[in-house]
């Protein structure tokens, strides 16, 4: 038997409306500025610097990718996004705000899902709108067409121990999302996913991306995962952090994993892979003759 | 085989009562010191029919109950409390870290002379038992709730309140749940140092009297009850303990 309910839809729910804009469609609006960002860290050695001097920018609806090694300070760049880190120097801004503390215009997605374990799949989703004050109703109905868009309608009563690595990341996208933020972060969320789970999990992001309108940062530390899915990559070198290279990918969309044998993928890549070893090179000649 | 042994099982403790029983009235013991079970279940039948286990069990049980529920609600609120909050456990952890150690028996002294013979004695002591076991388990519990929900939380925008009740006091519950299952059995040690200190009525009290009577089956029926009540106390709390972490 089937039953009618009325479902708001998920992929109207998931746009965020955009500020009133004088000039035409054609203008670019900047969302995030990154400005002579830097960050120390005190450790018992004494100050280390982990990010140096960073700059960029993300336009509006732009998917830019951070990549680099492990270490070189792009977690914490996006972290100061988020505003659950403060700069040492610089700013950053979204939509012209200064980020101090967490908003809930700013959604992140980590490299573990923690998703809360004594809520039920929909009740993790649920808990953003809640705790911006909308009815449980509301909060439900905005949950219920996450859980569809993501595919775990049968698991919304499910508590988060009894999924996959793979769903409980795809629960902590729609989580991520339920507050209908202006910016997702994220931070290498496939990281911990194995990988043919993760192609998967690449291609039903790519296939989202074409659904929502959130400007999306997302770090990680393979280049094949950054070129797939970006508008542009940032390159970082470690020790400390900077950006070596701002690379425009130019590739068609809609995009999936079987881009990866295209030509111009492989000619991106090869640059990408280059620039990183001839960086590599440079960091290791330099500590030995330190 | 499975069998076998669930008939091994069930026959455990007929077996022991029997051989209690020809043990103490086969003359190798001394029967009045060491009385055979029906004697023992003579004298409890008596204390029933006198009325007088229902005020003793009364008595332990309200002394038991009070005392726990009071400690705990301290030792929770405390525990969350200096978990949660730096400044509130610099100013409270240290105080309580000296205090703990010491067995809660070893107040009975000077409670007497606080509280005389009086109930709030006996609540005290109970509460004073459970108090610093629950502390302990809710103090830890909140500072290992998970660092990467709190600020999946805060990313959500969850607001301070919200924060306590729905991750940082969930989060705590698991550990929360332990020590209140360990307070269980603490407060019962408690109830007793506190009826033997001096009572007038309780289930130890009547074992105290019994003992004094040299009515050895009372004794012994005395024990028997504070142990079905202890047992049952726990396996109580083991149920509840089961469904309050629900998601496991």
């Amino acid at each position: 038997m089937m039953q009618i309910r009325q479902r708001p839809d998920p992929t109207l729910a998931l746009v965020p409306s955009r500020p009133p804009t004088a000039a035409g469609p054609a203008e670019v609006l900047t969302t995030i500025q990154v400005s002579n960002l830097s960050i120390v860290f005190d450790t018992p050695q004494g100050q280390v610097i982990a990010v140096d001097r960073v700059t960029f920018s993300v336009n509006q609806g732009e998917f830019v990718c951070i990549v680099g090694p492990s270490g070189c300070g792009k977690s914490t760049v996006l972290n100061t996004i988020a505003g659950l880190e403060v700069p040492y120097s610089g700013e950053v801004t979204v939509d012209g705000r200064p980020m101090q503390r967490p908003r809930p215009d700013v959604g992140m997605v980590f490299q573990q899902p923690h998703l809360f374990p004594w809520k039920s799949v929909r009740s993790n989703i649920a808990h953003g709108p809640r705790m911006l004050g909308k009815s449980r109703g509301e909060a439900r109905a905005i949950a219920d067409g996450l859980i569809e868009m993501i595919g775990l309608g049968r698991f919304a009563d499910a508590y988060p121990h009894t999924l996959s690595g793979g769903m409980q990341q795809r629960v902590a996208i729609a989580r991520a999302l339920a507050n209908q933020p202006r910016v997702l972060l994220m931070d290498e969320p496939f990281g911990a996913l194995d990988a043919q789970t993760r192609s998967v999990m690449q291609d039903n992001l790519l296939e989202l991306r074409e659904r929502i309108d959130a400007t999306v940062v997302f770090v990680t530390h393979d280049i094949d995962e950054a070129i797939l899915l970006a508008d542009r990559v940032l390159i970082m070198s470690a020790g400390p952090g900077r950006i070596l290279r701002d690379l425009g990918v130019d590739l068609p969309r809609p995009r999936s994993n079987a881009i990866m044998l295209d030509p111009a993928y492989i000619a991106l890549k090869k640059d990408c892979l280059d620039l990183i070893r001839s960086e590599g090179r440079r960091a290791f000649e330099q500590s030995t003759a330190g | 085989m499975r069998r076998l042994n669930i008939l091994i099982g069930a026959l455990s403790i007929p077996l022991f009562l029997a051989a209690w029983e020809v043990v103490a009235r086969s003359g190798i013991v001394n029967m009045v010191l060491f009385p055979p079970p029906s004697i023992v279940a003579v004298a409890v039948l008596e204390w029933i029919r006198s009325g007088q286990f229902f005020s003793d069990f009364g008595a332990s049980l309200y002394r038991v109950v009070t005392g726990f529920t009071l400690g705990a609600i301290a030792g929770v609120a405390l525990g969350v409390l200096t978990g949660q909050f730096p400044l509130v456990s610099s100013l409270l952890s240290p105080i309580f870290h000296v205090l703990r150690p010491i067995p809660p028996i070893a107040f009975v002294p000077i409670v007497i002379l606080w509280f005389g013979l009086s109930e709030a004695g006996k609540l005290f002591l109970v509460f004073w038992g459970v108090f610093f076991t629950v502390w302990l388990s809710a103090h830890i519990g909140v500072q290992k709730v998970d660092r990467g929900l709190i600020r999946a939380a805060l990313m959500l925008g969850t607001p301070r309140r919200q924060m306590l009740q729905e991750i940082v006091l969930l989060g705590a519950l698991p550990y929360i749940v332990v020590g209140l299952r360990t307070a269980v059995s603490i407060s019962f040690y408690t109830l007793v140092a506190a009826e033997l200190a001096g009572a007038f009525s309780g289930i130890v009290y009547r074992i105290e009297i019994a003992q004094q009577n040299l009515q050895t089956g009372q004794v012994m029926g005395g024990l028997a009850a504070l142990g079905l009540m202890s047992f049952v106390a726990d396996r109580m709390f083991a149920t509840v303990a089961e469904r309050a972490v629900w998601w496991r």
